[in-house]
């Protein structure tokens, strides 16, 4: 067995009110994606429990739309995240505003919907800003296990955690802790599935693992020199998987800091990356529209997509539902399309 | 206006002028003049309401330098309103028309030049040396550059290609028989132009992208069949009045209406310079509609051309990382712009935290052929 096989089994069209916006972000719950946009509203898809036969037309609809957040972000939407829990979002729009949204249930029907929690505002004036110690929007967003703790990165290289519980007690989320580095922009941030640990990925290819705990910097990560597009903790919190323009994933050990692997397969700036479930592949997405499957045991590319000749922005693993027993994952960009796969039968 | 009031502009402007970061200088320098010259109006409304005397103080520059020492008594220049002459009252009108003039030019974001000024009011301000002696004392008296005020001293495009142009005159000339291009001549002058040989016109940012394809071997191949301009970067109005005199269908171009294309740099600047030529300014919509080339088509750069394979190039001068400034630049244009292409190429931009500007063309070999030829339509 030297490659894996995936098979693309559907597609969703650009949204048809905003035909030329990118898809720039993507979120998955155990029941829902989440769709972040150049376009004002985010979508929201259904993902829950359905079995996918690409030869037959069984389902035609697999990804049902069930919620339109109207009038989110009004530049359009960046970055969105959403908690393990898959109780609570993020999304973070270009006029530097970030939105959590929570799942809320009707009493009565039991429908769940995506509702908003609190907004945290960049700061307009010189004096906020020097209150707040930052030069203002927030860009990539990480939300912990169970939604409580938000971890937003800044252009001027910041790392801001707040607490989304306390948005009833003031006019915005209180913010526990600020991590600073040398104040080259964050592009992108994580938390680990454990909590204990935030990461940053940054324009000048520094990587940096904080401890939650001590609210120290533990380990400053080299080895990539280039502006380091995206980073994810692996299941397990074994692993930092990072990468960007240097075309390599970088794979570090979190304990000792030590980068344990190269990733290299990619020809272009690789824009988005996702672990699986069991911590056994990620999925990679490239600026030249390829997507590729790693084994990280292997330390290899198993299986390659070119999915569009536009730039990739977002690749997400779908949650293993009960009734997918394939690992099937979704990718977007410059097309506006939603494309799904899943590994197909036998390999 | 007395002159303790001037003093208190100066100390503002000082202020502007010590503070470390450059592109928000710059912001707030234009806001600054913008309202410098509205608390000029709000005073002369001020003195109309209480009727009081109008008056403004008008510094001029130290004429000449005599033996190395500078003219010191340059705080002369108070101008009122009747005045006791005649001439007064009309050095008064000149200085509030020309100062009402700039705060347009600054309100909208569009270059004028000194011509202009004087073709906006010809019958008040007589001659152009009038015009360039006020604007030069004005941007004297507000301790700024010239420049800030949005004002620059003559046309500055320049184009070069298969059009010839029939003067007032009668005289001819033919702009491609310079290679380096030939200063866009004023509307005025001219009669017609032949467009009978132009297939497309490109209109470039930048005059050493210009003066780059204007060199190149593959200009020789392209040059009997269109036109190249620039406008140096924002255009001032001549240059856009003359895009649009040669690009849409009139008597006087014979009837010609060739696709115009754009070139200019993927960052804010650029796009915004885009915008300018095929939008003009949205709060000048009255009068910018005789300016717009609203059919300007989108040739470069694009993002596929930040997608370079090898690494030497990606590493070269070519692609940087976005300023502070030129973020907020792009915030600020989301926040006004309808055109979808437009947002989606900021959007992008913003996200890449990255922008291309025309040179890397030239570090890639035949980069510019390559994307002029098909941009432009040859095969």
């Amino acid at each position: 067995m030297s490659s894996k096989q995936y098979l693309q089994t559907h597609t969703l069209p650009p949204d048809p009110s905003a035909p030329s916006a990118d898809v720039f972000s993507l979120a998955t719950t155990p029941s829902h994606l989440l769709v972040a946009s150049g376009h004002s509203s985010i979508k929201v898809y259904s993902t829950r429990g359905q079995t996918i036969h690409p030869d037959s037309a069984e389902d035609e609809h697999p990804y049902p739309l069930v919620q339109t957040l109207e009038k989110a972000h009004p530049l359009g939407a960046h970055h969105i995240c959403a908690s393990i829990d898959g109780r609570v979002a993020a999304s973070g729009g270009f006029g530097g505003e970030v939105r959590v949204w929570e799942l809320s249930q009707d009493s009565s029907s039991g429908e769940e919907t995506w509702v908003k929690r609190g907004d945290i505002l960049p700061p307009k004036t010189k004096k906020e800003r020097e209150a707040q110690n930052a030069s203002g929007e927030s860009w990539a967003l990480a939300l912990s296990e169970n939604g409580q703790y938000l971890a937003a990165s800044t252009h001027d290289g910041k790392v801001n955690v707040y607490d989304t519980t306390t948005f009833s007690k003031g006019p915005t989320a209180e913010r526990i802790t600020q991590y600073e580095t040398k104040g080259s922009f964050a592009l992108s941030v994580d938390l680990s599935p454990d909590g204990n640990m935030t990461a940053s990925g940054h324009q000048n290819g520094s990587v940096y693992i904080f401890s939650n705990t001590t609210r120290r910097l533990i380990h400053s990560l080299t080895g990539l020199l280039k502006p380091v597009r995206t980073l994810k903790f692996s299941p397990l919190n074994r692993y930092l998987a990072a990468a960007g323009d240097a075309r390599i994933i970088a794979l570090y050990d979190t304990k000792s800091g030590e980068q344990i692997a190269n990733l290299s397969g990619h020809a272009s700036w690789v824009m988005s990356l996702d672990w699986n479930w069991s911590g056994e592949f990620l999925v990679s997405g490239g600026y030249d529209g390829k997507v590729k499957i790693w084994s990280v045991e292997r330390r290899e590319c198993v299986a390659t997509q070119t999915e569009s000749e536009k730039c990739l922005w977002a690749v997400k693993w779908l949650a293993k539902g009960a009734a997918t027993r394939s690992e099937s994952f979704v990718t977007a960009g410059g097309e506006g399309t939603l494309a799904f796969y899943r590994e197909a039968a036998g390999t | 206006m007395d002159d303790e009031d001037f003093e208190d502009l100066f100390a503002e402007a000082e202020m502007l002028e010590g503070s470390s970061q450059e592109s928000l200088t710059e912001q707030l320098a234009d806001v600054d003049v913008i309202g410098r010259i509205e608390d000029v109006f709000e005073r002369v409304v001020n003195a109309v309401l209480h009727e009081d005397e109008l008056s403004l103080t008008l510094n001029r520059r130290p004429r000449a330098v005599q033996q190395g020492v500078p003219h010191i008594n340059h705080r002369n220049g108070k101008l009122r309103f009747p005045g006791t002459t005649a001439e007064e009252a009309w050095r008064f009108t000149v200085v509030i028309r020309i100062l009402e003039l700039m705060h347009e030019a600054l309100r909208t974001g569009v270059v004028i030049s000194k011509r202009d000024i004087y073709y906006r009011d010809p019958a008040l301000f007589g001659s152009q040396a009038h015009v360039d002696r006020y604007v030069d004392d004005i941007a004297y008296t507000f301790s700024v550059p010239r420049a800030s005020l949005n004002v620059v001293a003559a046309a500055k495009g320049l184009l070069a290609g298969a059009v010839s142009f029939c003067r007032r005159d009668g005289s001819m000339c033919c702009a491609s028989s310079d290679r380096d291009g030939m200063l866009v001549p004023s509307l005025r002058e001219l009669l017609s132009c032949d467009m009978s040989k132009v297939k497309w016109i490109l209109v470039i940012e930048k005059e050493a992208t210009f003066r780059s394809i204007a060199a190149s071997s593959f200009w020789d191949m392209i040059a009997a069949d269109g036109i190249i301009m620039t406008g140096k970067g924002y255009p001032d109005i001549a240059t856009r009045a003359m895009l649009r005199f040669m690009g849409t269908a009139s008597p006087q171009n014979g009837f010609a209406a060739p696709p115009v294309y754009a070139l200019v740099d993927l960052d804010p600047d650029g796009l915004a310079i885009m915008s300018v030529y095929n939008y003009g300014s949205v709060a000048l919509a009255h009068e910018s509609a005789e300016l717009r080339v609203p059919g300007l088509m989108w040739l470069g750069l694009r993002r596929e051309n930040m997608l370079v394979d090898d690494e030497p190039v990606h590493t070269s001068q070519g692609l940087l990382s976005l300023t502070a400034g030129d973020r907020r630049k792009a915030m600020k244009m989301l926040e006004r712009c309808d055109d979808l292409e437009m947002r989606s190429a900021l959007q992008s931009m913003l996200m890449m935290n990255t922008k291309a500007e025309l040179q890397i063309l030239d570090s890639i070999p035949d980069g510019m052929t390559n994307l002029l030829r098909p941009g432009l339509g040859y095969s």
